[in-house]
């Protein structure tokens, strides 16, 4: 049985406005999501900004309810749980954020905000072994040095924050991590030393990992499956490894073409993209993406193409691919 | 402490000159205060028994200059102009109270003298002219008047001046500094003693308004929903009352009360009307921060609400606090001037507002020692804590950090 089975998932945000400050309007950020990640798998999300990723995944720790479906993990319903239902499962499931600026309390040392976290989840493993020398152990494995821990967060740079916020979450010693965009605020040079600790820390604490990204390339690198996303929509789902042979949705073709060649006499179709992303808040009735699709027919605009299994391991969401 | 020291906002703070200055200034005020505060409450009170006692003559004008015989009737001119004014507009009730009034303020006259001199001859002034319709038509009353005038001039003449040139210890010297109210009261005595006063009427009452303040505003912007309505209407109905005359509502609200003229019922009022802009600044603020991700990620680690609000919220409003102190601190201390130049405020101890108060008559006779201190004690004060507020807006506003 899978680790997390999503089915259907919807976040609906209510837009407030008028006199009476009644619901006017809801933006679609995440329409119907379905998918499972197996236990020790790295599973990519990639889309542009504002298709809903973010939300998927504060979804996905209960930051955000869900307005519609449901999602398991380990064979429990989560998706309304409350407060003390979700202990259990927050120490298990995790996030790490998109801004290393933002996501850490500037008040705190190191020290003390690890060691909220560990007295908080982990009491019992407290009283036996001296705290200190448990957060000492997390710095180190997310490769900082000890003396860091007396430091506030002003002190470090983007990369050491982002490996601070990554302690974090493991300071609740959990075997699901999601990763919202961890390395898009960073340097190119930094970007690898984080991915590779990832890798490093998925490998010693046995993670499964949710790996948020906008750039295709990094998730082409880094995780086993893919999920892309446009407009709170998944369009097409495949394994990593084949994906240039594989890919079939127009907007994953556009994708793999916005991303930079590696050799100059490289060839390859070249699809730029044109028009807007619809507005979130009336989707159209068809295809999100039919009216930048290059090879949209009438049909697409007419109904939704169900996200359905091309092949094993292959689902797409277009009424244009066999 | 020492990290403190080496926070950003904190070496920039000690990097301003002005700011620096206005940090001293402040602190000899609070040292002075507290000096005040603990040795009153030593002493039983004896330092405030201190500043209604009766040092020298009346209106005797600071730096120990001598009071000339020139300098008293200038300052008796007005009364004599009034008693003048009063005869001539056949207001003998208002001659009578002027008399009255000039006794009262040439107490350095035995009561023996200022009974035969001009409380019996302003009775028989005031039979006399009851009986007259028209003053003008009536050579004989103005002729009393001129009388009168001519006796209390001549008492005047004849009394010598006591004040601080004759005297040597230097005690004295020390409490005829800044010259005598017009009740002989040294003004040196009272200002220092009102410094207490505004200091514990500052600190006090921004603290309480800063605490409600934040506490309500962060519980408003964290959770929300019925909470954010509440707080919301009840700082839009009292900041719809403008403040002042919520002041003197509830200054009145405690008149008659065991604690009426003590400073609970000013605590009270500034309290309730100064939490407003703390509270709607914090606000705004825990709005923004709530969506901030160390809050989120704080959630997601499944703390509890208080906990998040407590330990990550509010503490990162700090400086908000701190500016918000030092305005309402400033704040206080003007409208409890206000508010006892009004007469609503303080009424058993000294007060720069209850000086100001005092001091009405004593500036229409140009006498401006009492006005004159109260001002420039407050106005220093004042401004070194404006500075101080802009300094601390610089440096610990996140935008400039
Ligand atoms: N709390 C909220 N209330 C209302 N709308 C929201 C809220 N959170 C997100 N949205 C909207 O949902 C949509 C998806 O936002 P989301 O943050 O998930 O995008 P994203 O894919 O993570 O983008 P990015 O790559 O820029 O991080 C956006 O249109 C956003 O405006
Ligand atoms: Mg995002």
């Amino acid at each position: 049985m899978s680790l997390l089975q999503v089915e259907g998932l919807e976040m609906h945000f209510p837009v407030r406005g008028g006199l009476l400050n009644r619901v006017v309007a809801h933006v679609h950020a995440v329409n119907g999501v379905s998918f499972e990640v197996q236990r020790g798998e790295i599973l990519g999300v990639v889309g542009e900004s504002g298709c809903g990723k973010s939300t998927l995944g504060k979804c996905l720790v209960r930051l955000n309810t869900p307005s519609g479906g449901a999602f398991r993990y380990d064979g429990v319903d989560y998706t309304h749980a409350d407060h003390e239902e979700l202990m259990d499962y927050r120490s298990r499931v995790q996030m790490v954020f998109q801004d290393p600026y933002s996501s850490l309390n500037p008040r705190l040392t190191i020290r003390d905000c690890l060691t909220e976290v560990i007295l908080f989840h982990r009491p019992h493993e407290a009283e036996v072994r001296d705290v200190d020398e448990m957060v000492l152990e997390l710095v180190q494995k997310v490769g900082l040095r000890a003396d860091a821990v007396d430091k506030y967060p002003h002190e470090f740079s983007g990369g050491q924050r982002q490996r601070i916020g990554i302690a974090r979450a493991l300071a609740c010693n959990p075997e699901f991590l999601i990763a919202d965009e961890p390395v898009s605020a960073l340097d190119v040079s930094i970007q690898a030393q984080v991915l590779n600790l990832l890798m490093d820390l998925k490998d010693e604490f046995g993670l499964t990992l949710i790996f948020i990204s906008h750039d295709l390339k990094v998730i082409e690198h880094f995780c086993d499956r893919v999920l892309v996303m446009y407009l709170g929509n998944v369009v097409e789902e495949l394994e990593c490894e084949t994906l240039h042979e594989s890919a079939q949705h127009p907007y994953t073709r556009a994708l793999l073409g916005a991303n930079p060649i590696n050799h100059p006499r490289e060839r390859r179709e070249l699809t730029v993209l044109e028009g807007d992303v619809p507005s979130p808040f009336d989707l159209p009735p068809g295809c999100a993406f039919a009216g930048r699709c290059p090879i949209a027919e009438p049909r697409c605009s007419e109904s939704r193409p169900p996200l359905e299994e091309k092949r094993s391991g292959h689902r797409a969401a277009c009424f244009l691919v066999e | 402490m020492a990290k403190f020291l080496q926070q950003r906002g904190v070496k920039k703070l000690l990097k301003d000159r002005l700011a620096v200055w206005s940090m001293w200034v402040i602190g000899l005020y609070l040292v002075v205060a507290v000096v005040v505060l603990v040795g009153n409450v030593f002493l039983g009170g004896d330092w405030k028994r201190a500043t209604e006692e009766r040092v020298g003559p009346d209106n005797v004008p600071g730096l120990w200059s001598a009071v000339t015989t020139e300098d008293r009737l200038e300052h008796a001119k007005f009364y004599f102009d009034s008693v003048d004014k009063a005869s001539r507009s056949s207001d003998p009730a208002g001659a009578y109270a002027a008399l009255q009034w000039g006794a009262d303020r040439l107490p350095d006259w035995s009561a023996e003298v200022i009974e035969r001199e001009i409380l019996e001859p302003a009775r028989r002034l005031n039979e006399e002219l009851s009986e007259v319709e028209e003053l003008d038509d009536d050579p004989e009353a103005l002729v009393k008047v001129d009388r009168l005038e001519a006796l209390v001039r001549g008492r005047i003449g004849a009394s010598h001046d006591q004040a601080g040139a004759a005297s040597t210890s230097l005690g004295q010297r020390f409490r005829l500094l800044l010259g005598t109210d017009r009740q002989g009261r040294s003004i040196l005595l009272r200002a220092i003693y009102s410094t207490k006063v505004a200091v514990q009427i500052g600190v006090i009452s921004a603290l309480i308004s800063v605490l409600i303040g934040t506490i309500l505003g962060a519980a408003a912007g964290y959770f929300g929903g019925v909470v954010d309505v509440c707080v919301v209407w009840l700082y839009s109905t009292f900041s719809s009352i403008p403040w002042i005359v919520l002041l003197m509502v509830l200054a009145s609200a405690f008149r008659g009360s065991s604690v009426d003229g003590t400073l609970i019922p000013v605590y009270a009022a500034f309290c309730l009307s100064f939490w407003i802009s703390p509270c709607r600044v914090v606000r705004g603020e825990v709005m923004k921060l709530k969506e901030l991700e160390y809050v989120q990620a704080a959630s997601a680690i499944g703390f509890g609400r208080a906990r998040i609000l407590f330990k990550h919220v509010i503490p990162n409003t700090a400086h908000l606090m701190f500016i918000n102190f030092s305005l309402l601190f400033i704040g206080a201390i003007k409208a409890e001037v206000i508010l006892s130049f009004l007469g609503l405020g303080v009424k058993t101890e000294p007060s720069w507002g209850v000086m100001i108060n005092h001091a009405k008559s004593e500036v229409l006779n140009g006498f401006f020692w009492q006005i004159g201190t109260a001002t420039a004690f407050m106005v220093v004060l004042v401004l070194a804590f404006n500075t101080l507020s802009d300094a601390l807006q610089d440096a610990f506003d996140p935008k400039h950090v």
